[in-house]
């Protein structure tokens, strides 16, 4: 067989390789015809580039990206309510939740996770996308043991798993921040195309916000949160009835009329105890709470004020 | 007759087609992490990894894959630490030279990034940041978590006297 034939069979088992493997195979075969001088480094990088797809749902949002649109979403919720000093809670709380975090489908996640708690008693728990979780001082009252309070954070670490929030985004946002980030070839934005995508920015915000802090998300997004909450909280230990827990002490109480908070945002509690049981039924064997935890709750919890 | 360069030509194509089939590679996409021992959280730490570390595939296990470092070093990563760049033959051609690919952004750090916060904090200096950072200061390291799961009763050590 002649060099340039050898060539052509290379070529024809590297589109082959296209049709019958990921990116990173074809990538890695074209590394190697480059680098044996029988790929120009134009032809690896067009072939390259066009076995990727091009960005356009909010699932092709990067790692990155989403910990710099989490991060702002944060400090939106951290400028309307500011965080409880209380060193050693703080700590307890970020064991309880990473340890749900853990037994998640995301263990990792860009910056790792991070829970605080928010200095109002207000009741609500809220999930910034990238991994920071708030979880109010008025709804920690509410918790009897850390069954409880695990099982709440597992429900927000649930709705970061499932993206919740970047789904609340609506697609024309990401079609044209898609399409602005690809124009741009330097490292660093032009004035020009930083104003435009600062924009777009903001409104990207707007609606994780709405949905997130206003209005609420989408009751099925409740409701997967709920179902992934006993799922997580189930692979940590957890007694997963400790959500049902939470939520009876809320059924029926004279302050949901307010509107506020985790009333305004969330399905009602009898529905979603409804929903859990079912979940939890077909669960099978679950774990039983253990004196140990609900101790090492209480002197945490004892600490509020 | 055939000329043994002829050989060694077809042996490097046969090379070719066994390593596109066999190694994929992929990229970390998150700040830090460890390659651990294991396919476990808290199995014991051999390398230390960074975002955009590539790392080569060899095999998978329960959402942990195994895999082996630049440096020849075998370990193993959780799935949700890494990205292997997908294939979409049906977005090929379609505008592919005015947008960047998701593996292209997150490598070359474009997108929504530190550039784009600093402009939107510039226009919301009433926006809480400082509080974020120092939210993202505490680092819950897993020797710790291990711990607070060994004395309740937890995870691994559910069921534990």
């Amino acid at each position: 067989m002649s060099a340039p034939r050898v060539f052509v069979a290379v070529l024809v088992i590297a589109g082959l390789g296209l049709f019958l493997a990921g990116c990173s195979v074809v990538q890695k075969g074209a590394d190697i015809l480059t680098s044996q001088g029988k790929m120009s480094q134009k032809d690896r990088d067009a072939i390259v580039k066009t076995s990727e797809a091009v960005r356009s749902t909010f699932s092709d949002i990067s790692e990155e990206e989403e910990y710099f649109i989490g991060r702002s979403v944060a400090a939106m919720i951290l400028s309307k309510y500011p965080a409880y000093k209380n060193d050693n809670l703080t700590q307890y709380i970020n064991l309880v939740g990473s340890a749900v975090a853990v037994y998640s489908d995301r263990p990792e996640i860009y910056a790792g996770w991070h829970f605080l708690v928010l200095d109002t008693e207000d009741v609500n728990a809220l999930a910034a996308p990238g991994g920071m979780i708030f979880i109010t001082k008025g709804l920690l009252r509410r918790c009897r043991d850390e069954e409880s309070l695990g099982l709440i954070l597992a429900h927000e670490v649930g709705h970061v798993c499932a993206k919740h929030g970047l789904q609340s985004i609506k697609k024309s946002r990401l079609v044209d921040a898609f399409r602005l980030i690809g124009q741009q070839a330097a490292q660093r934005y032009s004035p020009e195309n930083l104003a435009q995508l600062t924009n777009i920015f903001e409104n990207v915000l707007g609606d994780i916000a709405e949905q997130l802090i206003e209005r609420g998300y989408d009751r099925k997004y409740e409701y997967e949160a709920d179902r992934l909450a006993v799922k997580f909280g189930a692979k940590t230990g957890f007694d997963p009835s400790g959500i049902m827990r939470f939520l009876q002490t809320m059924v029926g109480d004279s302050s949901s009329a307010s509107g506020k908070g985790w009333f305004k945002t969330h399905p009602t509690p009898e529905d979603r105890i409804a929903s859990l049981e079912k979940e939890m039924a077909s669960l099978g064997s679950l774990p039983k709470i253990e004196a140990v935890r609900t101790e090492r709750f209480k002197q945490y919890a004892n600490s509020l004020k | 007759m055939r000329k043994p360069r002829s050989y060694a030509a077809l042996l490097t194509t046969l090379l070719v087609l066994a390593v596109m089939l066999a190694a994929e590679t992929l990229v970390v996409k998150i700040q830090t992490t460890q390659l651990r021992k294991g396919p476990q959280y808290f199995s014991q730490a051999l390398a230390a990894l960074k975002a955009g570390d590539r790392l080569e595939k060899v095999s998978e296990a329960g959402g942990w894959i195994q895999v082996k470092t630049s440096g020849g070093v075998v370990g193993w990563i959780h799935g949700s630490a890494v990205q292997a760049t997908k294939l979409n033959l049906l977005a090929m051609g379609k505008s592919m030279k005015t947008q960047a690919t998701a593996s292209e952004v997150a490598l070359a750090g474009k997108g929504f990034n530190k550039q784009v916060e600093d402009s939107y904090k510039a226009k919301h200096a009433d926006m809480n940041f400082a509080g974020v950072d120092q939210m993202l200061q505490l680092k819950t390291v897993p020797a710790r978590v291990e711990d607070f799961l060994r004395k309740g009763k937890l995870g691994e050590f559910r069921g534990a006297k």
